[in-house]
């Protein structure tokens, strides 16, 4: 009796017919129509548009129903089994029409917390600054990599024919591991620490990992929650005490700022196809809104930056009324970008459009 | 007789192209950038001028003036602000060679004074906060450029 399973036999068999001259060399001619593509590299490399061009860059509007993880324009053999994971098999459901210029942009644009920060620079400040960083720090150290897990969750769900866009939401992955790290080793690498956790944002985060699909769960992390954030990473460059906090936000908003384009054309794509599922998109904007407004209640999201834009925490009155403007300048901007992808957001917004003058502009 | 370069002019822009050139690593480090960054410079009682910058890859492909924003390029953001305001921040990176913590373009713009962003639509916005240290070391190239400065009419 063999020691070996059929499968390994027939396998050893097979390995001995070669050895005899035995080829098939069938795969040799298995993809005619695909075989003599021609690339033309950009100005600034081979890009995924560069190669994904005649029959290779048709995306169907429907994913392969073989449901295998063979690459888009390749011959699949009739016996290949599925994985039955893929039901996001519907391009509108994952589409969006940049997403394979924002891969190639993120591969190109990828920096690093361990050498692209001038951590030397560092400097010991006062503490109640140094406090306001390490919250501020901590804040988006517990809600960056929402925007890796919220991806994460999904991507084995999407045909794999959507590969853009698989490859784009894995970069995403990245960029926020790299947030995640950025904000962490700020709050631990200047005589402070991590201060107070937010349970506030914890609501916000459990409706962008539960909600009931892709898109809802896209809408309300890459645009709104991601759309906000960005504009906290520019006004973290704004308040910034030193060249290191600096540099962490400027590098952090510019990865912020690709997540926030594929989500609104991500939403235009579908939105335009499926306008029967507005009132969803609605709802789970809805509850978004209520959660964020939901933080004012917090101090430790608030005060730090009113901390910072006090330069100290005798001024902490003062920039509160600095930072008024950023509400207002989160609100135009998240209503202008569901404009793009076209949704009327403002007559059913359920926080104000505009905060009230908190007082005299100093 | 001063070899010094008037702000704002294509041939200001374009030194700052040259430096960006000399250090193409650098910005080879930092990424891709695609985008058309329009600057306008308010000059008071003379009007406005207008400059188009195209970004393209690690390279700028283009810098021209035009005479109103309708030129532009359909796809562009538009960085706008009075002389005075170009003018400090031009001296400043000069001074230190590089702006110091509120005289970068993301401080300058944020609270939307001194500077200004805008654009035909918020994605094109986008990309200045997309694009920005690259926007940024790009404007940096000024710290190398003896500049003079288009006098304002009151
Ligand atoms: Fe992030
Ligand atoms: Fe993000």
């Amino acid at each position: 009796m063999s020691a070996y399973s059929p499968v390994v036999e027939e396998g050893l068999e097979r390995m001995l017919a070669m050895v005899r001259g035995d080829f098939d060399l069938s795969w040799m001619d298995s993809n005619p129509t695909g075989w003599g593509h021609r690339v033309q590299p950009g100005a600034s490399g081979l890009g995924l548009r560069d190669v994904d061009t005649g029959a290779y860059g048709v995306v169907p509007e429907y994913g392969s129903s073989h449901g295998s993880m063979a690459p888009r324009g390749c011959f699949v053999p009739a016996d290949t089994p599925s994985l039955g994971m893929y039901d996001l098999n519907e391009k509108a459901t994952v589409w969006s029409d940049n997403a394979a210029m924002l891969y190639d942009e993120a591969v190109t644009r990828q920096w690093n917390s361990v050498t692209d920060v001038p951590w030397h620079k560092l400097q010991k400040l006062p503490d109640d600054i140094e406090k306001a960083v390490c919250q501020m720090c901590t804040n988006f150290t517990e809600v960056e990599f929402v925007a890796g897990d919220m991806p994460a969750k999904w991507l084995c769900h999407i045909n794999h024919d959507f590969h853009e866009v698989k490859l784009f939401l894995a970069t995403q992955i990245m960029d926020e591991a790299r947030h995640m790290d950025v904000f962490r080793k700020r709050a631990l690498a200047n005589g402070g620490g991590l201060l107070m956790a937010s349970p506030g944002n914890e609501a916000l985060l459990a409706a962008i990992l539960q909600a009931p699909n892709y898109t809802t769960a896209s809408a309300l992390m890459h645009i709104f929650g991601e759309g906000f954030i960005l504009t906290l990473f520019r006004a973290g460059e704004f308040l910034a005490p030193t060249e290191v906090e600096k540099t962490i936000f400027r590098l952090c908003m510019q990865d912020e700022a690709r997540h926030v384009a594929y989500g609104v054309k991500h939403l235009q794509y579908f939105v335009a196809r499926h306008p029967e599922m507005m009132e969803e998109i609605h709802h789970i904007l809805g509850l978004g809104e209520e959660a964020i407004f939901r933080l004012t209640l917090e101090p430790q999201t608030l005060e730090p930056r009113a901390i910072l834009a006090g330069k100290g925490v005798e001024n902490i009155q003062l920039g509160m009324t600095r930072l008024a403007f950023l509400y207002n300048k989160q609100i135009t901007e998240y209503l202008q970008r569901l404009k793009i992808a076209g949704i009327d957001r403002l007559p059913r917004m359920k926080i104000p459009a505009e905060l009230p003058a908190l007082g005299p502009e100093v | 007789m001063s070899s010094a370069v008037c702000f704002p002019s294509v041939d200001w822009f374009e030194r700052l192209a040259n430096a960006m050139r000399k250090e193409v690593e650098r910005f080879q480090e930092l990424g891709t950038t695609d985008c058309t960054m329009v600057v306008k410079v308010d000059l008071g009682a003379l009007g406005t001028r207008i400059y188009e910058i195209g970004f393209e890859g690690f390279e700028i492909t283009e810098i021209r003036e035009l005479s109103s924003l309708e030129q532009a390029k359909a796809s562009h953001f538009v960085v706008e602000g009075s002389l005075e305001a170009w003018r400090e921040m031009i001296e400043n990176i000069r001074r230190n060679g590089a702006p110091d913590l509120e005289h970068t373009l993301n401080y300058l713009t944020l609270p939307d004074v001194p500077l200004r962003v805008s654009g035909p639509d918020q994605l094109e916005i986008d990309a200045f906060y997309r694009y920005n240290e690259t926007i940024q070391r790009f404007f940096n190239g000024a710290a190398g450029i003896a500049t003079r400065y288009e006098r304002v009419a009151i």
